[in-house]
């Protein structure tokens, strides 16, 4: 049985994400698409174990603009629906996301935003409940996984009722925290409808109609939240008032307990971020002389609550992010410190351990033993070598990000989700001396790579564009993509093929190349630089081999052993090539500085014996061919 | 009452694995259990640290200075979450060190490691758990035996059994049943 069918009344430990996928299900999802993206992945990857036993329809769409659209079109049908991305992922789908709110829907649609304060894996913290105040969306911000779970199954009721998307916006620390979570029923959800046609609804050209409806509709929207549950406000009698939005209550909550203060200060608990519940907060505010407003990020809550305390023309102090950081996600020590300054408590601490005096070395993550992607990084930065040209090696979304840290160190610019492509384009027109490599991965090609590409031929940039090809999404945890061959139900699909798609869009020169062959990928990238200087044009080459990662787990399932190598230490010359200049995790440096293969890490690709000078790293053991085969 | 845990290790040392058995063994004596990870990308031999906080509690996240026990796979992970520890918190560690396999990277020797404890005058629990999970019949157990060493320190004795735990492992089905099951036991005898 999957984690999130259980039967009514049970408690289970889920993550926040899985308790969004529940709530969904409580809520009478039909549909649900979502690229992946951490924190959000787990949500839709939920839905999908959860296919034997309930039914929807679930997709892995190719960007967060498709998979919104997928999900928008469904609510439009009259089938509640959920789509579900990473905070910048709706920059991608921001387009349909605007006007959603104008044309409204026939049925719930959630849109789960998971933010990521801190940014633990994204490139920025934006905080998209600005999102609510810039397209007229509502914003619920649950508070624990239990939480969240409520306001999935809420958040696609007040969306039905009001036939306007729903922003369910959660963080790190609510999707990827485990907790309690106790299960509603699961009714039987509505999977089919009907596109009832109504140009003026449907169809912007009539757009400034459909502006005033909703704004007349938001107003209603404004009192409605007011009803909202979720929003409580725990009233005291005391003249101070702590407000906390979302997770942050959890953590006022814990710093009371912590202060042992629990009871003494009025806490309003907010749920609906946007729009704010007006009503209870001015209740709450007419009986308070201080406010703290304690919030993850932005200063949104502190804002609209100086504006209330403004036109209701309330006397009142309003402390915020002078006490709060703005950078980074919420801890116990920032709340507790921010109430123990704004009631005037003295607390202290547990006294500090000396600092360590041993020096801690860094430990950022790397690519896996077996990487593909280690490989192809050596084999370019060779070939780059080879070629006397000076590259700008235009990085992108992916485990291949990883190639910013030594030894590669080849990604110069990483911005954005097909940002490789995109701004190769405009250093080949501007650029003096460098010429542009973009370094993209088959799912990042699919999601906003293709009309970079399509660009670039067509502008004539003259770039070179490397696909790293594992054929999957490898760094969410292995979702498949367009090239995959199968779905995430293991039901066959069709295979979108990258060197078509290049082709068709007018790359004359599109290579494919093993970068487990080191010698022909050097050789194919060298071939390929001379093209692009020769002609001006684009070059794109693809250089294809699966996820490490995945194709250990599989062979771990199957029972199929790896081949072993092992480093004759009489040969071994302690060049350090194999370990510092390729870097494999598998392989250690000893004392005198000779390598050692660690077997249990060793992924058995063979790539360290293809590179050793010397010819130490030898294999000992012959792999079977369907050891071979899982490879492709 | 609350019980601050926080597990260091790198990734894919099974922290999570730890994490949620010991978390689903607490649910299932009914005490409110929340787990939080904080790591960049997971699975990828980066630092990751888990937070477990038991009782009662809503924020998911340990405050610095007050782990009860911090639970480390490995060593210099273990320095890296000291900042958790007061003079008080006990410390279950494995007794081994990784070298992050960057180029250049001097890593501190197990010694070195083990000295710092001993000045800072923490309690201290070292398992030689991967060497222990080799004797159950994987090293990927690893983190059973950490798991067993830490219901071992008595930390959580007024929360729950090693039985709890068992009947947990036990639920969860698959081949590697046998194997956690012995690992937990050799973890637990080893201190």
């Amino acid at each position: 049985m999957a984690k999130i069918t259980g039967p009514a009344g049970s408690c289970t430990l889920l993550l926040g994400n899985e308790a969004i996928a529940r709530g969904a299900l409580e809520g009478g999802v039909g549909v649900a698409s979502a690229y992946p993206g951490t924190p959000s992945t787990e949500i839709v990857e939920a839905l999908f174990e959860a296919l034997d036993e309930v039914e929807l329809y679930v997709e892995w769409s190719v960007n967060e603009k498709v998979a919104f659209e997928v999900a928008y079109a469904a609510a439009i049908c009259g089938v509640r629906s959920l789509t579900a991305m990473k905070h910048v992922g709706l920059n991608v789908a921001s387009d349909p996301l605007m006007t959603s709110a104008y044309t409204g829907v026939e049925e719930g649609f959630l849109i789960v935003s998971a933010d990521d304060p801190s940014m633990w894996s994204s490139q920025n913290e934006q905080d998209n409940r600005y999102y609510g105040l810039h397209a007229f969306i509502p914003v619920f911000e649950p508070a624990s996984p239990m939480e969240a779970k409520d306001m999935a199954k809420t958040g696609l009721e007040f969306s039905s009722k009001w036939k306007h998307p729903v922003i369910l916006r959660t963080t790190t620390r609510v999707s990827h925290t485990r907790g309690p979570v106790i299960f509603g029923e699961l009714p039987k959800p509505r999977l089919k409808g009907l596109f009832k046609r109504d140009v003026e609804r449907w169809n912007v050209i009539y757009a400034r109609k459909l502006r005033e409806e909703m704004l007349k509709r938001w107003s209603m929207i404004v009192e409605d939240v007011n009803n909202i549950e979720f929003n409580v406000f725990e009233d005291v009698d005391s003249e101070d008032l702590i407000i906390a939005s979302g997770l942050a209550y959890s953590y006022v909550k814990d710093a009371l307990k912590i202060l042992n203060k629990t009871g003494e200060t009025s806490i309003l608990k907010i749920a609906t971020t946007i729009p704010i519940p007006r009503k209870l907060i001015v209740k709450a505010l007419s009986k308070s002389s201080k406010v703290l407003v304690v919030e993850e990020l932005e200063p949104i809550v502190e804002g609209e609550i100086k504006k209330i305390a403004f036109e209701e023309k309330l006397n009142i102090e309003v402390q915020g992010k002078n006490l709060i950081p703005q950078i980074g996600e919420l801890t116990l020590e920032n709340v507790v410190n921010a109430i123990v300054k704004f009631k005037g408590y003295s607390y202290k601490l547990p006294e500090t351990l000396p600092k360590p005096t041993i020096s801690i070395p860094p430990r950022p993550p790397t690519l896996c033993p077996g990487c593909p992607h280690r490989a192809s990084f050596f084999a370019l930065r060779k070939a780059v070598a080879i070629s006397k040209i000076k590259p700008v090696y235009c990085g992108d979304i992916g485990c291949y990000g990883l190639g910013t840290f030594p030894p590669f160190e080849m990604q110069d610019t990483l911005i954005e989700m097909g940002g490789s492509i995109g701004l190769a384009n405009g250093f080949a027109h501007t650029e003096i001396e460098k010429t542009p490599i973009a370094i993209i991965g088959d799912s990042t090609f699919f999601h906003t790579g293709i009309p970079a590409l399509i660009n670039a031929v067509y502008n004539r940039a003259p770039i070179l564009v490397i696909v790293l090809d594992n054929k999957i999404t490898a760094m969410t945890g292995g979702q498949p993509t367009p090239e995959t061959g199968s779905y995430a139900t293991g039901e066959k699909a069709p295979v979108v093929v990258i060197e078509n798609i290049a082709k068709a869009s007018g790359v004359e020169y599109v290579e494919t190349v093993d970068p487990y062959n080191i010698q022909e990928s050097v050789e194919a990238i060298h071939n390929a630089l001379k093209y692009v200087r020769n002609t001006g044009k684009v070059a794109l080459i693809v250089m294809r081999r699966k996820c490490a990662l995945d194709i250990s787990s599989l062979a771990t399932r199957r029972g199929i052993q790896k081949p072993l190598y092992k480093v004759f230490m009489d040969k071994c010359k302690a060049c350090k090539i194999c370990y510092d200049l390729f870097s494999c995790p598998a392989i250690l440096e000893q004392q005198d500085g000779k390598a050692l293969i660690n077997p249990t890490l060793c992924m058995g690709c063979g790539v360290c014996a293809n590179i050793c000078p010397y010819n130490a790293i030898v294999k000992v053991t012959e792999e079977k061919d369907e050891w071979l085969k899982l490879w492709w | 009452m609350s019980l601050n845990i926080v597990i260091a290790g790198v990734g894919g040392q099974g922290l999570l694995t730890f994490a949620s058995i010991l978390a689903s063994a607490v649910l299932r004596r009914n005490i409110k259990v929340l787990v939080a990870e904080t790591h960049g990308l997971s699975q990828r031999g980066g630092s990751v640290r888990v937070h477990v906080r038991i009782g009662d509690v809503d924020a998911p996240l340990v405050p610095r200075r007050l782990a009860d026990a911090i639970v480390a796979l490995e060593l210099i992970e273990a320095i890296r979450s000291i900042e958790y520890a007061n003079k008080n918190t006990v410390i279950v560690a494995n007794k081994q060190i990784r070298r992050p396999p960057l180029p250049g990277v001097k890593a501190p020797s197990i010694d070195e490691v083990l000295n710092m404890f001993r000045e800072f005058k923490l309690k201290n629990y070292i398992v030689d758990a991967e060497e222990i999970a080799l004797k159950a019949g994987s090293s990927l157990s690893t983190n059973m035996v950490m798991l067993g060493a830490l219901l071992k320190t008595g930390v959580l004795s007024k929360l729950l059994d090693i039985q709890d735990v068992e009947e947990v492992i036990k639920s969860m089905g698959g081949p590697w049943i046998e194997v956690n099951l012995r690992a937990l036991r050799k973890g637990y005898e080893a201190i």
